[in-house]
């Protein structure tokens, strides 16, 4: 399909095709980053490694009961999915030229960081670090880390595949 | 680069291009003396010093007179066939009885050796390299050229069905120690005109020869130089160990236990893979050719799936990495549950050691992961009857007794069972001792630092894979770096008809599958 449209275009539209199909694959890949490691972070949840289940991220909405069920971990996997095709963007902006994993680990944190320490207490009813406890905060320290990664690495591998 | 210690003695054979520039005279002699002489005796003589005909019984001359001319024949009893040359000196013995030319003798011999490879070779050093490869060489009293014919018969076997690739439709020829048989059997499956095979001698002393395979018109040209430039820098006396030698050169693997390239020893997988766009190396004496470049993924992949109707396959998949993913995991998390009970979720609250034994949990995984390998080991070095019996008892007799004696706990069995299942489960054996060896050391840190152990430990893990580049390709794609549709197609077996271009990871010249 990608080909024949860039058959079709003139040459004005030529430059902008890759770009718009990198954008999409830039969205692609924030939504499937977020809904798996928010997913593998429910598991992490279901275990009993982690207080904080993907959930917590619909907390800024006052929805029924229903959130904090199975459904309400599942529609926040999703939501933290849209949210992080945000990031995926800011990951973009920011970070885009650097080739190794270090790049999204870095990230990774960095998110975390604002997640855990300022929206989180602020918005979303995360008690402050203090009070979460070890597992807690190692648990979501190493998903947001390999959130990053999944991200960061898929995005900059992307951006040199498409400069070389 | 040829034979450097045959050489160095007398410098009598010197034909070195490093020796070319620095004087002129000496390479001229020495040419005129790697020439071969019109003379037998000289021609002998070199043998005998040199090759050590005389001293190693398996190499020989014949001597016969045609026309009132000497001719001599030089082989290696062990590589050529019998048969073929017997045919080769009965013809030859003909021109007595039907020529008279004898000053035309070698065209005459030419055209009396009846074998479609003949050629001719003008130097001695090009005489005793075929020589030793099980080709014979004649040699005609007063001619400055050899004859060449191959009548090589290697000892080796037929093809036959790969143990640890087996299938249950499919076929069932498997690569053998032959590269010419195996270049063969790929040859048959793919009849493009344009697959290549590059052939290089690599080992000073061994000179194995080792094939490049690839379609010229899809692989990645980088790759291919890549490959042929590393295998060119690889200076070693010999390869008994063939492939798997090639592959520590090439890849530098260090002490990542982790496959970074595929061995298969099926033609067609190895045929599969070349019309995706991969490179294969195939090295004589062995019969797995390698895969590259290669991710983690490959490894996780089997032939059967591909002999299914896409459902059975993608099922059989699944189940493959539900045993992969128990093999590694199970064994760390259950240990989690029992240093740290009160983790356990409510819905899983039997599970744990219920009676506890003498001996710490831990420990008694180590002994029984320990004793699995053990009976492993045991079990390849014992002949299949005895290897039977010898399961049965460590299974049911060890087993049982070590519970009833108090020694282990019967969780204990059974996990460590899974675990063991699960590995052998997984399709390629360089993986599955990979993941033993994390196994063991998530065990480790389950049981020193508990929860945040098992996460970092698993995160590491993650990390180190995602870090490992081997033939500039990221370890773990599709998954990091993520790519939707080979992630697609890792996670559900396609069917063939929808897979319609070759996957990037190998950066085909030609993308699409289906023209």
């Amino acid at each position: 399909m990608l080909n024949s449209e860039k058959k079709n275009s003139t040459g004005k539209e030529k430059k902008k095709e890759p770009f718009r199909s990198f954008f999409l694959k830039i969205v692609v890949i924030g939504f499937t980053g977020g809904v798996l490691w928010s997913l593998i972070g429910y598991l992490a949840y279901v275990l009993n490694f982690t207080k904080i289940g993907p959930n917590r991220a619909l907390m800024l909405f006052a929805f029924d009961n229903w959130k904090n069920g199975v459904a309400g971990h599942f529609a926040g996997a999703a939501f933290i999915g849209i949210i992080s095709i945000l990031t995926a963007f800011l990951y973009y902006v920011l970070f885009k030229k650097v080739r190794s994993i270090w790049g999204g680990i870095v990230f990774g944190v960095a998110l975390w960081a604002v997640v855990f320490c300022w929206l989180g207490p602020a918005f979303l009813k995360i008690d402050p670090l203090g009070r979460l406890g070890t597992n807690t905060i190692v648990t979501s320290i190493c998903l947001y880390v390999l959130f990053g990664v999944f991200v960061g690495y898929s995005i900059s591998y992307e951006y040199g595949e498409r400069q070389s | 680069m040829k034979d450097r210690d045959r050489k160095a003695g007398k410098g009598e054979l010197n034909m070195n291009d490093e020796e070319k520039g620095f004087d002129s005279m000496t390479k001229l002699t020495d040419q005129e003396k790697s020439q071969i002489s019109p003379k037998l005796q000289d021609t002998e003589k070199f043998f005998r010093d040199h090759i050590g005909l005389g001293t190693s019984f398996d190499l020989g001359v014949r001597k016969f007179t045609l026309l009132g001319k000497q001719v001599h024949l030089y082989y290696v009893t062990g590589l050529c066939d019998s048969l073929y040359v017997i045919e080769l000196i009965k013809e030859l013995l003909k021109i007595n009885d039907h020529e008279t030319e004898a000053n035309r003798l070698k065209e005459i011999v030419k055209n009396r050796l009846v074998h479609q490879q003949v050629t001719l070779v003008q130097t001695l050093d090009e005489a005793v390299d075929q020589v030793l490869s099980g080709l014979v060489v004649f040699f005609v009293e007063d001619s400055d050229f050899a004859f060449v014919v191959d009548v090589r018969n290697y000892p080796g076997r037929q093809p036959e069905e790969p143990d640890t690739e087996k299938v249950i439709r499919g076929a069932r020829d498997g690569f053998v120690e032959n590269i010419v048989v195996n270049t063969g059997l790929i040859r048959r499956r793919i009849r493009d005109e344009r697959l290549r095979y590059e052939i290089m001698k690599i080992g000073e002393r061994s000179k194995t020869d080792i094939a490049i395979a690839y379609l010229e018109d899809v692989a990645d040209p980088g790759l291919i130089e890549v490959i042929k430039k590393e295998l060119k820098t690889i200076k070693i006396d010999g390869l008994p160990m063939a492939d798997k030698t090639i592959e520590e050169f090439l890849v530098k693997q260090g002490f990542n236990p982790f496959p970074l390239v595929r061995y298969t020893e099926r033609a067609d997988v190895a045929a599969t893979h070349l019309l995706e766009g991969h490179v294969i190396i195939l090295v004589d004496t062995s019969p797995s050719v390698i895969i590259t470049p290669t991710t983690f993924f490959h490894h996780v992949q089997h032939a059967e799936e591909y002999r299914q109707a896409p459902a059975a396959g993608t099922f059989v998949r699944w189940v493959r990495f539900f045993g992969m993913l128990a093999s590694i995991y199970l064994l760390p998390l259950w240990m989690l549950y029992v240093v740290q009970p009160s983790l356990l979720p409510e819905a899983i609250s039997y599970i744990g050691p219920n009676k506890e034994k003498n001996i710490p949990i831990v420990v008694q995984i180590f002994l029984a992961d320990i004793g699995i390998e053990l009976l492993r080991m045991a079990a390849i070095h014992t002949p299949t009857a005895l290897s039977v019996a010898m399961g049965l008892i460590a299974a049911v007799l060890i087993g049982q007794i070590a519970i009833d004696v108090g020694l282990f706990s019967p969780e204990v069995i059974l996990y460590v069972s899974i675990a063991a299942v699960g590995t052998f489960a997984t399709p390629s054996y360089e993986l599955s001792v990979a993941n033993k060896i994390v196994r063991f050391v998530l065990l480790l840190l389950v049981v020193i630092f508990k929860v945040p152990g098992l996460v970092i430990g698993c995160t590491l893990f993650i990390l180190f894979l995602a870090s490992i580049r081997s033939l500039n390709t990221p370890y773990l794609w599709p998954f990091i770096p993520f790519n939707p549709q080979a992630f697609w197609q890792i996670i559900v077996r396609s069917s063939v008809p929808h897979i319609k271009v070759r996957p990037s990871i190998v950066h085909p010249q030609n993308v699409k599958k289906q023209p």
